[in-house]
């Protein structure tokens, strides 16, 4: 019993404690998702690295998916604690920017190295990297170089996919094969579907399902390999190169009208680009960074292969026939 | 069928007045039902100020349909497969019999995503069998492991497991002079089994088979993970994408009350059909073992259910054991977030553990039938609630309290586990309490004890092990708990699961598995060591 009242006491006092965070300090809270809030993502860096300078708390707070993030602002309303949503992606934008709940920036934001230009008043982008399909060389020898060819494949050839309800990779596929078939696209779905071993809720599941070789190819990152590289030192893991060209999934940042630290949000928002907070991304979150940072970008990420062709589709599109398209792509496969 | 000797429950049932449980079981009852009340409450008031969305809701017919068919099948299978395994361990000794009772317990409380993986490395296409009859055949063979043919094994091995825990339960509570007057009589091994082994189970079967029911019709993450897309869903999968994707508030309460309104029929069949009070006894050292033919049966039995049940979690633990585990435990996050999860999970369980006794107690001090409904059915609405409802009617309650979320946390979440298993506790410690009332009432009536004295003296003797079985539960099941948090987890607020998704999510599968298999661990030892420790408590006691 008495460890248990020890326990008790602990989580008493520890309930207490949490809201005494430094009254003095102002506090920027920024509603992410969990993994780049968490010690593997680049949360703890970026906090590190902003207090040294703006003699402020950063608070960081993961939820379990950044739509996730933007469904809490929207519930939460103008009553929000939150000054800054952190993780959005372009094929989301549309719909974030339609809630009204977003303050134009006001930066200038040159000397972004992106693959589009940027002109968005509102969301300021941090990181960037191409949807594509991930294999291990050792065990495909020849992998498909087209939708087609990887509908081609005997059905014993299995890929792992995420549900574009749930997860950004797996809207990033719905995008992406809209954007290189258009109406097509739901027979490309229709010939995927024997190949899918599973629609996954989250890039988690898939790529774990995809590592444990129950599926011969992931959709993820072309950048996924340079984790490998980096993190497990082995080059076996290597990003299929599609003809028809890969989407493009940039990362994105917006402070909300309703934050009571306007000009600190903008701060952060700046510091986000500057090449001190862009050096932490690429081997915390895996992903390009916006800046171009020369000899400080690993040289696994440089040798990584660039898309042949860049397919994007304008966020006004997209918001207006989402539903639908992920209605068609679940009919097809259902 | 006649049995050769008096049935307790075949005399006029004589119970002694219990006011003061009765109340307390009545506030505790209506206290869980407000509360699902008052978050489907706050969910529909934030969606009247939401403005109606395009996004068709899905056919929920249909889904009703899918889950049904899906949910029936895995109960008809767990019940089957779960009294197999209870008869065979309740007839045979060996060495280990303890932990490996204690690791088909722990299945019911394990991760579902957990058991997934374990089943992947087992039965997936680069699996241990395949790996086998590569070896052996140069073949591979193709195992149905994703589509329904997954979910079912899935569901198999989590609840056949929970259901045989419980039956084994009831089979060694079976009075020994019970035993020695069919030993007496060489009752044949199937003749023993309908006329000794069934009447015991008989009881526990409704509310089994109905907390088996929801759990498979409410499954979640195996349902996405091994369900192969979107031909095989859950109504709890279109709730969380009408919840947490869609931002579809009125689409998620219908849907929410579907499910619930679908569920409580179930729960209120179940509750409604009154159990047959098991008889409670010591089971110490008393045994008949079966003997020739239906021998063979069990060990083949309980061999199977080893490989078929076991192998997936000894795959979970063998995955642990890589070069990354000191460097992980040397991270300040893991101690931090082990402390947290296992004071969280010690403080849901002596929760939960109040609160059922408060409702089976109560439950037990009376007969007539509309006042048992009453009792179980807001507890067991726990099963129908999908959990991210749950969560987020807790999160805008709060919220409407003018607290941060951050702030009531850890309350929340202790709660939330708590309530969440709930039913788990009530059918565990329901039964044992309707046979000390129905068994002993008389005998505490005529020495005039007091609800206190009756609980000290009688049913506290008598249930220990039961108890620790529910906190083993409660402790497990809020271990696991990815549902509640999610809403509520903060950097400096984490538990071993969202450590597990967190390195999940950053490609450290390696770390995922370190944690996955010392949960596993913890969950073990807590329903190797709580059911013993306070079994042996309570005896001392007695």
């Amino acid at each position: 019993m008495h460890f248990i009242a020890r326990l008790a006491l602990a989580v008493v006092i520890g309930l207490a404690a949490h809201p005494a965070a430094a009254a003095d300090k102002p506090s920027l809270t920024i509603y992410t998702y969990d993994g780049f809030a968490g010690e593997y993502g680049p949360g703890p860096g970026l906090k590190a690295g902003f207090e040294a300078q703006c003699g402020c708390t950063v608070n960081f707070v993961g939820t379990d998916s950044s739509i996730g993030a933007l469904r809490r602002v929207q519930l939460e309303g103008a009553t929000t604690s939150a000054d800054i949503v952190l993780g959005l992606d372009t094929s989301i934008a549309g719909e974030a920017r339609a809630t009204g709940l977003f303050a134009p920036h006001g930066l200038a934001l040159t000397g972004l190295s992106l693959p589009v230009k940027w002109t968005d008043p509102e969301f300021v982008p941090f990181d960037y990297g191409y949807f594509a399909f991930v294999y291990d060389k050792t065990k495909v020898a020849n992998p498909p170089k087209s939708f087609e060819e990887l509908i081609a494949k005997p059905t014993t050839f299995k890929i792992a996919i995420e549900d574009p309800r749930s997860d950004t990779p797996g809207l990033g596929l719905l995008l992406w094969i809209r954007a290189a078939y258009g109406d097509k696209a739901p027979e490309i779905w229709k010939g995927l579907k024997p190949h899918i071993v599973t629609m996954a809720r989250s890039w988690d599941d898939a790529y774990g399902l995809f590592l444990k070789g129950e599926a011969d190819m992931a959709l993820s990152y072309t950048t996924s390999p340079a984790y490998h590289a980096i993190t497990d030192k082995t080059d076996k893991y290597a990003s299929a190169r599609f003809d028809e060209g890969h989407y493009a999934q940039i990362e994105v940042a917006g402070m909300l009208k309703s934050s009571k630290h306007q000009d600190l949000a903008k701060q952060f928002l700046g510091y986000l680009t500057s090449v001190p907070a862009q050096k932490i991304i690429p081997t915390t979150n895996w992903m390009y960074p916006v800046v171009d940072l020369g000899a400080d970008l690993p040289a696994e990420f440089n040798a990584l292969p660039k898309p042949a062709k860049l397919l994007s589709l304008d966020e006004k599109t997209i918001t207006a026939n989402k539903d639908k398209w992920i209605a068609d792509a679940l009919a097809a496969i259902q | 069928m006649p049995t050769p000797w008096p049935r307790s429950n075949s005399q006029p049932k004589v119970l002694p007045p219990r006011p003061l449980r009765l109340l307390g079981g009545a506030v505790i009852a209506m206290a869980v039902a407000l509360l699902v009340v008052l978050v489907l409450w706050s969910i529909a008031s934030a969606a009247y100020g939401q403005p109606e969305t395009a996004a068709p809701l899905p056919d929920v017919a249909h889904l009703l349909r899918m889950s049904a068919i899906q949910a029936a099948l895995s109960t008809v299978l767990s019940l089957l497969v779960g009294t197999a395994l209870a008869w065979s361990l309740n007839r045979l000794r060996f060495a280990g019999r303890n932990l490996v009772i204690a690791l088909f317990a722990s299945a019911i409380v394990t991760p579902g995503l957990i058991v997934a993986f374990g089943l992947l490395t087992v039965w997936g296409r680069s699996g241990w069998i395949n790996a086998i009859a590569n070896v052996l055949f140069h073949t591979s063979i193709d195992t149905p492991i994703f589509g329904l043919g997954g979910i079912l094994a899935a569901h198999v091995i989590l609840d056949a497991a929970f259901a045989a825990r419980i039956l084994l339960a009831r089979l060694d509570a079976i009075p020994s002079t019970r035993l020695k007057t069919g030993q007496g009589l060489a009752l044949t091994p199937a003749k023993r089994f309908a006329t000794i082994d069934w009447p015991a189970l008989r009881g526990t079967m409704p509310g089994l088979a109905a907390i088996i029911f929801l759990l498979a019709f409410t499954s979640f993450p195996i349902v996405l993970l091994l369900g192969g897309g979107p031909a095989n869903q859950t109504l709890e999968v279109a709730i969380y994408s009408a919840v947490r994707l869609d931002f579809n508030l009125h689409g998620a309460v219908i849907l929410a009350l579907a499910q619930i309104g679908f569920c409580s029929i179930i729960i209120l069949a179940a509750s409604a059909f009154a159990p047959i009070p098991s008889t409670l006894g010591p089971s110490a050292g008393q045994r008949w073992a079966d003997r020739g033919f239906a021998k063979a049966v069990q060990w083949t039995v309980l061999l199977a259910c080893i490989i078929g049940f076991a192998l997936p979690l000894l795959a979970v633990l063998a995955g642990g054991f890589s070069s990354n585990l000191p460097a992980l435990f040397a991270r300040p996050s893991f101690p931090s977030a082990l402390a947290t999860s296992l004071a969280i999970g010690t403080l849901s369980a002596l929760l939960t553990l109040v609160l059922a006794l408060g409702l089976g107690s109560a439950r037990a001090a009376t007969l007539r039938p509309l006042a048992r409904i009453g009792l179980a059915a807001p507890a067991y609405a726990y099963l129908a609630v999908p959990a991210v409802v749950l969560a987020l009617g807790f999160f805008l309650l709060v919220r409407t309290m003018g607290i941060e979320p951050a702030t009531a946390g850890p309350a929340v979440v202790i709660l939330g586990n708590a309530l969440l298993s709930l039913p788990f506790a009530i059918a565990t410690l329901g039964p044992p309490l309707e046979a000390v009332a129905s068994g002993q009432g008389k005998l505490i009536r005529s020495l005039g004890l007091s609800g206190w004295q009756q609980f000290v003296r009688v049913e506290w003797p008598l249930l220990g092990r039961e108890i620790g079985v529910v906190l083993a539960l409660a402790f497990c099941f809020s271990l696991g708990d990815l549902g509640v948090i999610s809403f509520f987890g903060t950097q400096d607020f984490s538990t071993l699961p969202l450590l597990l998704v967190r390195a999940l999510g950053a490609y450290r599968t390696d770390d995922a598995a370190i944690v996955a298999a010392v949960m596993l661990v913890i969950t073990v030892a807590a329903f190797t060591a709580l059911p013993q420790f306070f079994a042996r408590w309570s005896d001392a006691q007695a």
